[in-house]
């Protein structure tokens, strides 16, 4: 604990004023968050097209306007299965790097401002979410996982690759 | 980006264009071409390089262009004959003219090249011939700063020798004004006053944006009959203050005197490509005999402030000792167009002889129709392009909602739709002709590589360029410069042998390479061919077995044979050479025209030479596709790749091991694969036809599918932008009913399915 202690007065160099937005969305019973500033709008469920030999939580791709994006559900990526997709499920469109993609999730919540001093290193949680989690957050109900979008979405393409090279 | 760096990248853009012109002319005149305009037009091509170089103080570039420029000038006054000019070394130092550009774009240290200065500074020194009153070309690097070349940087220079001459002739002044190029043009319109005619003025009132029109004061009064003009006065009192002025803008009013026996209506036809009706005015003023005589300076008109010393003002602007109106924007370069030194007086001497020089009109007319085109940024017309896509993704969905409207409403949609349908498709096609651009992009860089090689291999070859006006779209012109480059170094590393060998096999020692590009069934084909010693057969079977790509005792036919040049890691030439023998080289070029959809094979004739030929979809944006199904899936087939299409249940289907089906077809064992199990299909699937499609190596293969949907054009989107590369898939497309369909990749497909097998087909055997 003290160690903890110690670790949070060296990281919050920054003002404590300093506050990150963040769009909560729902899997389940769990809450998810992303920085409001990696989404590029939240759009209603459309079917996707599947790709072979895909890593599973890799649902497919979706035309947005002309543009060809990978639909990522977030249900598979954190082990708790499949998504059965219906209407008021949700795909939060977000920029990754330089790559557009779709988080399938199963509803938005809200926005939050948070404290960058509330946000706690994720601790070493249970196997499947190893390395997508960035950081925790406490709200007053709820615990908010910030996601690491970045390892959602690289799961994808190279498991892919890699499955067929081991092939 | 700010007004400078604009022109700046204009000027780079111009400087690959001229460029391809130098080359061009020098090639021709190396192969012995002797029309003058060919020696003419590579002086201008260079000339113009050295002016924007100047402009933008590319002081490397200018040092060099300008003793070429020298050397070459030799050639145009005729003080070296064509057949003893030495082109290979101009041909090389045009490539370090290229180098030195490229070097100038990117901001880095230019490679200089003493060798080549040296060398042609010796040009026309050896041979003294003809021309006794011009000086030695002792041809010094120019100061760039003090090089007054046409193009932008006109108007600095010019302002700067008005000034020089408004200070009066400081010495300082007016040697910074020796330019290199014109200074030892004699002073002009030292007898005009004498001739018969009448006077006229002309009155030059430039729009601002003169020089971005990239005309010249020079040029514009250059066209006047040089020893009719009398004078040329500038005014530069609508210059505004230095806070407010931008250099691109022309502020400069000039007043020119003329005895001529032109008419008035004759002089304005002489502007009529340079000045704007309202640009200029010209006024008959008075009848002379033979001998008034008109002080210059005395001109009435002139304002005050700009008493000029006029003939030397015109000495700069414009051609005064040649006869004959000098077109285009260069200065007529005198006899001893390099000497900095020579005073004006001694250039007085008549011209050398030199090569004739082109009417004027034609000239100018040929860079009227020019300028009818413009240059289009190439984001734009992608832009362009993919709204074109949207339109043609948008209109066929509306062609699918308007058939489930009832039938009277129907039929009225119908007709618009059908119309709409056509259009989109036209301006579709309009946008694809706007991107094509000809394959010269791409040629032209090829002579330098095969000048180089040959220089290093010590070989002789000929490049034969045909067809460099194909267009094709310019995502495959892109791709079309490193497998061209992988097969000419092929050629000439493996194929050409050394003249001793060519003259042993009874060959010319030269050998000949000839770069051909065709349009062939909507496709592009481009082939080299060499007349060398062909694969050598022997060798490279004995290569592929030692490294176990063919069985020890298999035979293979010669075709067969000849293949194994694109298999990875196969190289013949007996020491590994820079130029290629690592055995990357073919199967590279192989790969990756098999990745834009195309084709490259090889036939070769033992001691008679080589061909490789390339075949490429004419653009990469779009392509005809087959609508198939499996399960709940839909794909994308090129056509392209598409030979027939059969009943399953008609077709005779045998089982090997590991669940390989294979069937026969023409004759032929073909293998045979469900798509839907390949691909991983959703839903349920009912298998009906087969589609035997042609693979890149040539071999076939069937495929089986539940239900052909259709065929239309579909446009390709990328997968790899936001996703990554998928297996079996080259890109999708989004279909009518907005829904993402893969467009399938034959070969892919068919690694993925030896994959998943887990039994990998050798590849050459397929290829067999």
């Amino acid at each position: 604990m003290s160690l903890q202690l110690s670790e949070k007065h060296f990281t919050s160099a920054q003002p404590e004023s300093a506050a990150r937005r963040i769009v909560t969305f729902r899997v389940g019973d769990r809450t998810f968050g992303i920085d409001v500033g990696m989404v590029r709008e939240i759009k209603g469920w459309q079917a996707t097209t599947p790709l072979p030999h895909a890593a599973p939580h890799v649902r497919g791709v979706l035309n947005l306007r002309g543009v060809i994006l990978a639909v990522y559900d977030l249900r598979t990526a954190i082990g708790l299965g499949s998504t059965e997709a219906t209407a008021t499920h949700v795909i939060v469109v977000v920029d990754v790097e330089d790559k557009t993609a779709g988080l399938l999730v199963d509803s938005v919540s809200d926005i939050v401002d948070v404290p960058v001093s509330a946000v706690r290193p994720a601790p070493d949680l249970e196997r499947d979410e190893h390395g997508l989690i960035e950081g925790l957050v406490l709200l007053d109900t709820e615990i908010v996982a910030l996601l690491d979008l970045a390892a959602v979405i690289r799961d994808g393409g190279d498991n892919q690759d890699k499955q067929l090279r081991v092939a | 980006m700010d007004p400078l760096a604009e022109l700046k990248q204009t000027f780079f853009q111009e400087c690959e264009e001229l460029l391809g012109a130098l080359e061009q002319k020098l090639q021709a005149l190396d192969e012995g071409s002797t029309d003058s305009e060919d020696v003419n037009a590579a002086f201008r091509a260079i000339h113009s390089i050295k002016g924007g170089a100047g402009a933008f103080g590319c002081t490397e570039l200018v040092g060099f262009a300008h003793v070429f420029e020298a050397a070459l000038d030799h050639l145009r006054s005729g003080r070296v004959a064509l057949e003893d000019a030495p082109f290979t070394l101009f041909l090389r130092c045009s490539d370090a003219v290229a180098d030195l550009v490229s070097a100038a774009r990117s901001d880095e240290l230019a490679p200089v090249r003493p060798d080549l200065l040296a060398a042609l500074e010796q040009v026309g020194q050896a041979k003294p011939v003809a021309a006794p009153a011009a000086p030695a070309p002792a041809a010094p690097p120019a100061a760039p700063k003090a090089d007054a070349p046409p193009g932008i940087a006109a108007l600095g220079n010019l302002l700067a020798m008005v000034d020089a001459k408004m200070g009066g002739p400081a010495p300082g002044a007016s040697a910074a004004a020796n330019d290199g190029w014109d200074d030892d043009e004699p002073v002009a319109a030292a007898t005009p006053a004498r001739r018969p005619g009448h006077d006229v003025r002309i009155k030059i009132t430039p729009e601002a944006d003169l020089f971005r029109r990239v005309i010249e004061p020079r040029v514009a009064i250059g066209i006047l009959p040089a020893d009719e003009v009398v004078s040329v006065a500038c005014d530069l009192s609508h210059v505004p203050a230095l806070e407010t002025l931008d250099v691109t803008d022309c502020h400069m009013r000039f007043t020119v005197m003329l005895r001529t026996e032109l008419s008035a209506d004759e002089i304005v036809s002489k502007f009529d490509f340079t000045l704007a009706n309202e640009e200029f005015e010209v006024e008959v003023l008075a009848e002379v005999e033979a001998v008034a005589e008109v002080a210059p300076a005395a001109a009435p008109e002139v304002p005050q402030n700009v008493a000029a010393d006029l003939s030397a003002i015109l000495a700069r602007l414009g051609p005064t000792s040649d006869a004959a109106p000098q077109p285009d924007i260069q200065p007529v370069a005198a006899p001893a167009a390099a000497s900095a030194a020579a005073a004006p007086a001694a250039a007085a001497a008549p011209a050398a002889p030199r090569a004739p020089v082109r009417p004027a009109a034609n000239d100018v007319a040929a860079r009227q129709r020019q300028a009818v085109s413009v240059r289009v940024d190439l984001d734009r017309i992608d832009r362009l392009m993919n709204l074109v896509g949207e339109i043609v993704i948008t209109q066929s969905m509306l062609v699918e909602c308007v058939r489930s409207l009832p039938y009277d409403v129907y039929a009225k949609t119908a007709e618009g739709i059908l119309t709409l349908s056509r259009q989109t498709r036209e301006l579709q096609d309009h946008v694809m002709a706007v991107r094509a651009q000809p394959v010269k992009a791409v040629f032209q860089r090829m002579p330098r590589l095969v000048r180089e090689l040959a220089q290093t291999l010590g070989k002789e070859v000929k490049l034969v360029l045909e067809g460099e006006n194909t267009e094709v779209d310019k995502t495959i012109i892109e791709e079309l410069a490193d497998p061209l480059t992988h097969m000419i170094r092929n050629s000439m590393d493996h194929g050409v042998e050394t003249p001793e060998e060519r003259i042993a096999a009874g060959k010319h020692p030269e050998g000949t390479i000839r770069l051909i590009a065709e349009h062939r069934a909507g496709r592009i084909v481009i082939s080299v061919t060499d007349d060398g010693r062909g694969i050598g057969r022997d060798r490279l079977l004995a290569k592929a077995k030692s490294r176990g790509l063919v069985g020890a005792d298999e035979k293979l036919a010669p075709e067969e044979i000849d293949q194994l040049i694109f298999a990875a890691g196969l190289s013949t030439a007996d020491a590994v050479s820079d130029i290629s023998g690592r055995g990357v080289g073919m199967d590279v070029v192989r790969r990756n025209v098999e990745s834009l959809g195309g084709r490259i094979s090889v036939d070769s004739e033992p001691g008679r030479g080589c061909k490789f030929t390339l075949a490429l979809p004419l653009t990469l944006a779009v392509l005809e596709g087959m609508v198939i199904r499996c399960g709940d899936d839909r794909y994308v087939i090129p056509i392209a790749s598409v030979i027939e299409t059969q009943h399953l249940a008609n077709t005779p289907i045998e089982h090997l091991t590991f669940g390989q089906e294979v069937l026969r077809w023409r004759g032929e064992i073909t293998p045979l694969h469900r798509l839907g199990a390949v691909m991983g299909s959703a839903g349920t699937r009912d298998e009906n036809i087969i589609i035997i499609a042609e693979t890149e190596r040539g071999g076939n293969v069937g495929i089986a599918v539940d239900e052909i949907v259709g065929q239309q054009q579909v446009v390709v989107k990328s997968l790899e932008s936001n996703y990554g590369t998928v297996n079996g898939a080259s890109a999708a497309t989004i279909l009518g009913d907005g829904l993402v369909a893969l467009i399938l990749d034959v070969d892919s497909m068919l690694r993925v399915a030896a994959s998943s097998v887990r039994q990998p087909v050798p590849e050459l055997k397929l290829a067999g």
